[in-house]
Order: C-alpha cells, then sequence, then structure tokens
C-alpha cells in the first residue's frame, strides 16, 4: 500500500515526464498548480482518498497534451513564451515600398550612371516587381498593369538605349527618353497607389 | 491527443467545450475573484462543461499570460493559502464581446439543427 505522499509524488512525476516538452517555466507552473490543487482539496475534503483526488484530477497525459496545445497554439518545445498576441505579419509589405522600388531604379541610373548604379537599378526593379506581384494589394490585373508599365517596358527602353551605343547619359536626347521613361513609370506608381486595397 | 473509444463518442461535446470553456471561466469570475478549486466545482456542477480538472489549470495559465485574468494569493480560514483568479479590463472586454457574439451564434446553429433546409439567405 503505497502513502499519500508517494501517490502524489508519482503522479506529479508522472506528469512531469508527459510534459516534456513543455518550456521548463510553463512545466514547473503546471506542476504548482496541481500540487496546489491536491493540497486544497485535501484541506477542504479531509476524508476524501488521495487516488479519488487524482482520479477527479485526470489523466497526467490528458493534462501534459491540453498544456503543450495551449502553448502558443502548439509550438511547443520553443524555449521561450514568443510575444505573446503578436500577430503574424508575413507577406504584409507596405505598399509603398515596390511602388518607390520600381520608380527610384530609374533615377538611381541617372544619378549613378557608373559601374554599380545600374546594376542597383535592375536589382530596384526586379525586387520592386516581386514585391507588387506577392503583395496582397493589388488584383491580379492591375499587378500585371503595372509590372508591364513600370518594370517590363522601362528595363526595354533603357536596354534598347544602351544596345543603340547610347548608354542612359549620351545627350539631350537620351535625357528626354530617360525623363519619359521615369513620368510613365511615377505615373504607373500613382495609379497604383490610388487603386490600392488597404 | 489519444483518441479512444470513449472520446470518440464525446468527440462534438469536447469540441464544443474547448470553444466555449475559457469564456465560461472567465464568465465564473465576472462578480468576484475565485481560486482554482472553487472554478473547477462550478465547471463540474454545470454538467456540459465538466472535464478532466487538471486540464483547466493550463487554461488558467495562458489565461493569464494573455493578460485576461490576474491572480492574487489569499490566506484562508481553512488549510493553505488560495491563489485567487480576477478578471482583467481586457479580461472583461474579451468575455463582454463572447457575451454579444453567442446568441446569434447559438441561434444559427439551432436553426441549422432544427430546419431542415436552411434558407440560403445570410444569417449574419
Amino acid at each position: 500500500m503505497k502513502t499519500s505522499a508517494s501517490l502524489e509524488h508519482d503522479y506529479l512525476s508522472t506528469v512531469e515526464r508527459e510534459a516534456s516538452a513543455l518550456p521548463a517555466d510553463r512545466r514547473q507552473e503546471l506542476l504548482a498548480d496541481l500540487a496546489e490543487h491536491i493540497e486544497v482539496t485535501r484541506a477542504e475534503r479531509p476524508d476524501a482518498a488521495i487516488g479519488e483526488i487524482l482520479a477527479e484530477l485526470g489523466d497526467p497525459r490528458t493534462i501534459a497534451a491540453t498544456a503543450l496545445a495551449e502553448t502558443d497554439n502548439g509550438t511547443a518545445g520553443t524555449p521561450a513564451r514568443s510575444g505573446a498576441g503578436a500577430p503574424a505579419r508575413r507577406g504584409k509589405v507596405h505598399p509603398l515600398i515596390p511602388l518607390l522600388l520600381l520608380t527610384l531604379s530609374l533615377p538611381f541610373i541617372m544619378v549613378f550612371p557608373g559601374e554599380p548604379g545600374p546594376l542597383f537599378g535592375l536589382l530596384f526593379r526586379v525586387t520592386g516587381a516581386i514585391l507588387l506581384c506577392t503583395s496582397v494589394h493589388w488584383a491580379a490585373v492591375q499587378k500585371t498593369t503595372g509590372v508591364l508599365l513600370a518594370a517590363v517596358l522601362p528595363s526595354a527602353v533603357i536596354a534598347t538605349a544602351n544596345l543603340s551605343g547610347g548608354g542612359p547619359a549620351a545627350g539631350t536626347p537620351a535625357l528626354l527618353a530617360n525623363l519619359a521613361t521615369l513620368a510613365l513609370m511615377a505615373g504607373t506608381a500613382a495609379w497604383l497607389w490610388r487603386v490600392r486595397r488597404a | 491527443m489519444e483518441p479512444g473509444d470513449s472520446t470518440k463518442q464525446a468527440r462534438a461535446a469536447a469540441q464544443l467545450r474547448k470553444g466555449v470553456l475559457e469564456y465560461c471561466v472567465l464568465a465564473l469570475m465576472r462578480d468576484r475573484p475565485r481560486y482554482g478549486v472553487e472554478l473547477l466545482h462550478a465547471l463540474e456542477d454545470s454538467g456540459a462543461l465538466a472535464t478532466s480538472q487538471g486540464t483547466v489549470y493550463p487554461l488558467l495559465s495562458r489565461l493569464r499570460r494573455d493578460d485576461l485574468v490576474t491572480t492574487t494569493w489569499q490566506e484562508s480560514a481553512s488549510g493553505p493559502p488560495r491563489r485567487y483568479y480576477a478578471l482583467t479590463d481586457s479580461g472583461r472586454a474579451a468575455l463582454d464581446e463572447f457575451t454579444r457574439v453567442w446568441p446569434g451564434f447559438r441561434n444559427a446553429v439551432d436553426a441549422f439543427l432544427t430546419t431542415p433546409h436552411p434558407s440560403t439567405g445570410d444569417l449574419a
């Protein structure tokens, strides 16, 4: 015949073992809560057998499973609490970011026509296009129009200018072409900004 | 989770309980702070919400972490001090919100269960 103390100890040890995937502080808290419950119940019902009290508490595995399920929606095993209630904001880039990247890619090339300039300009434009396409702020048609007008067409114009030998910094006609392209990109960005979804 | 034969039968009740239990626990604290064993007795007396007692403590722990309840120790005339749970302002707000949406929810479910062909109009 086991003593009350050893029955309680065995029970809490089983909970501790079953809850081993819980963060340590969470596990200790659970054990303290259960120990407190047993102590209070014994004080309130002196005649109740410890076995009865433990049976009412329930299966240690069920308790441990519930505790795991309550731990940040099932991400058990993480050692620290991860900011309770902070909603994940994945994929929610501010709508201004792709528009700025797209529009500024051209002035960037115009200001820095030397070697890193065009490369960064291209990176801006590609990143902007990707962010635009993955954004939640526009419908598919708007995205396609935006990418065509603000990324593909300007890229084609710039590539043509480069191939025809002028380069982005070759005199007044090139500057005019650049400004026209810039106006097109800025106009497209302004339109996208106006039609965006909140 | 270990779905045994008995839990299979009780699945509907368990699913429902999972959704509403925390609000019922919050409701029990509406008028005054309560300690753990006291909360468990009240749930047990309700019948439908009775659950394996030990599983309520992880729930209380989460409510505390989510700042819906606070706890204080109070001495007792009999036995050890008790840890009392009380609603915070956000706990009260969560309870009020649940109280507001529950009747519509309950009526919608009732309508589905009692009407053979529920109207396709909006149920909101």
